[in-house]
């Protein structure tokens, strides 16, 4: 454990510390201290000692207090760390082998807090293209042509995309879909959450076909708000099912970003209830996602923006908010980072309800992008997960599913993942930040071999 | 409405699981459809009345939660 020691030495020592045109080392001030492995890198500091002012009244509890960095007042500071299995003993004894140790504190890590919902952008659309590679990609020909991107959410305004984009942007109006409730014609939706998602996904595959289809427009069951039911999602992914199998076996790919889930446990049955949802692999959404993924589909969903450190406000789970579908073992879980790589506050951590093992990676949002919510960014695991799904449309321009199937893929993605801990997996990152480079030289000595 | 699962011979059209089922046009929900959840199973999802799904009843699958669905950002 690291470890701060508050040191007495004598008074010319703590003079001299205390002078800033002097500079005194820890071997001065400590030499050694038993069982401590002292920093050497550290220059000690002095620490002043309140001292009640001349003036005061000393019974008073609000009496003016001075500090001082007197010789015979101020006291040392060094660092060091004392083994994890010696430190109850360690802390015992040694103010009582050395009368100059006043104190040993506690040496967390300290980190600057983490980007939340309502914090500016953390970089633009920009480094989130050059963090994915898209260049590199581009340039090795997996820029998503031909490639099917379903976008499931509030609809697509392909004219926003295209004009943040800066180029021109590939409609699949035919294979588009729907909901019976929904109105509106593909990729002509108002500029809301899926065009956003939209945008994010072509950062890396600018190539890809989308297909829209606005689930989240739907007004079944008299739903006013942005947000539909869950049948929706299964009709949805039926008809994903049949675009899917009129494409030729040998040359299938089709990827499904959604970044949409389910809040709270009041619009579902208890858990072990038959018709439970979030908890329950045999609920017809759950059957046609494995189902779907079967035929050959990359099915990714968000993490959801329930993290421990800022979550949501309408999230109402009171633990393991990764639920039902967003937790199948057969989809990708995406949680988020910023673009200096560092987990957002929101997204949401594992354990998954269906899966122990999420968040599978996490990709990049926070960040100003299609301008969807300006002057905020595009932000949420909403922003990441189509991210991601860029990078798997990307992939698929030459990898159908015929010849790296989506388990195969998932895999990829996961062991090629950057931990900034050095971890293997934790259910902050999962296994860690999408690396791109890497799935790229792995693309590279596979096709090799 | 209520969403549940039956298990009917593969290829059937929403009126030919309905006579199969024996329900009327009012007690499903039409625009929902007849949706092939795992075809090579015969497994169909449908929405029927609170009344048929139980008048189904073992011979259906469900009810199932039907939760609301929100998109995942941007964070409030």
């Amino acid at each position: 454990m690291r470890v701060m020691i508050q040191l007495r030495p004598s008074y010319d020592v703590v003079a001299a510390v205390a002078d800033p045109r002097l500079t005194a080392t820890t071997a001065d001030v400590a030499d050694r201290l038993p069982g401590v492995v002292l920093d050497d890198s550290f220059t000690p500091v002095a620490v002043p000692q309140p001292v009640p002012s001349h003036e005061g009244d000393p019974l008073s509890l609000r009496q003016p207090i001075t500090y001082s960095l007197a010789g015979e007042h101020a006291s040392v500071m060094v660092r060091g760390e004392i083994a994890d299995d010696e430190l109850t003993a360690r802390l015992s004894l040694l103010p009582m082998v050395r009368r100059d140790v006043v104190g040993v504190f506690a040496d967390p890590v300290i980190e600057a807090s983490l980007t939340c919902g309502g914090d500016p952008a953390v970089g633009d659309w920009r480094d989130v293209a050059r963090l994915m590679r898209a260049d590199e990609l581009q340039r090795a020909g997996l820029d998503g042509t031909g490639v099917a991107l379903a976008v499931l959410d509030s609809g697509v305004n392909a004219a926003h995309v295209a004009e943040r984009l800066g180029r021109l942007v590939t409609l699949d109006v035919q294979r588009s879909w729907n909901p019976a409730t929904v109105d509106g014609r593909a990729g002509e939706f108002e500029v809301d959450h899926g065009t956003m998602c939209a945008f994010d996904a072509l950062i890396t595959s600018p190539g890809a076909s989308l297909i829209d289809i606005p689930l989240l427009l739907s007004r079944a069951q008299g739903t006013t708000v942005l947000g539909g039911v869950l049948s929706d999602a299964v009709a949805a992914f039926a008809h994903l099912r049949t675009v899917l199998l009129a494409q030729p076996a040998d040359r299938r790919s089709l990827v499904v970003t959604n970044s949409w889930g389910s809040f709270s446990p009041r619009w579902d049955f208890p858990v072990g209830h038959p018709g439970n949802y979030s908890d329950n692999p045999a609920h017809p959404f759950n059957l046609i996602v494995a189902s779907l993924e079967q035929e050959g589909a990359d099915i990714l969903f968000a993490a959801g923006n329930c993290g421990n450190e800022c979550a949501d406000g309408r999230c109402a789970f009171p633990n393991r908010p990764i639920v039902g579908a967003n937790s199948h073992s057969r989809v990708l879980t995406i949680g988020g980072v910023d673009t200096r790589a560092r987990r957002v506050g929101y997204s949401s951590q594992g354990p998954g309800r269906l899966t122990a093992r999420k968040p599978d990676i996490c990709a990049y949002t926070h960040f100003k992008g299609s301008g969807v919510y300006d002057p905020g960014p595009d932000s949420g695991t909403s922003a990441a997960c189509p991210v991601a799904a860029g990078l798997v449309a990307a992939i698929r321009t030459q990898w159908p599913a015929s010849r790296l199937s989506p388990a195969e893929l998932r895999t990829l993605l996961r062991r090629t993942a950057d931990h900034p801990r050095g971890a293997d997996f934790d259910h902050d990152l999962g296994y860690g930040i999408v690396d791109p480079a890497a799935v790229l030289t792995t693309l590279r000595r596979r096709q090799a071999a | 409405m209520v969403l549940i699962t039956v298990r009917l011979p593969a290829g059937l059209s929403l009126p030919d699981g309905m006579r199969h089922l024996g329900l009327a046009d009012e007690d499903v929900d039409l625009a929902f459809g007849l949706i092939a959840v795992d075809s090579a199973k015969g497994l169909y999802a449908l929405r029927v009345s609170d009344e048929s799904a139980r008048r189904l009843g073992w011979g259906a699958g469900g009810p199932y939660a039907d939760p609301k669905i929100e998109p995942f950002g941007p964070p409030s």
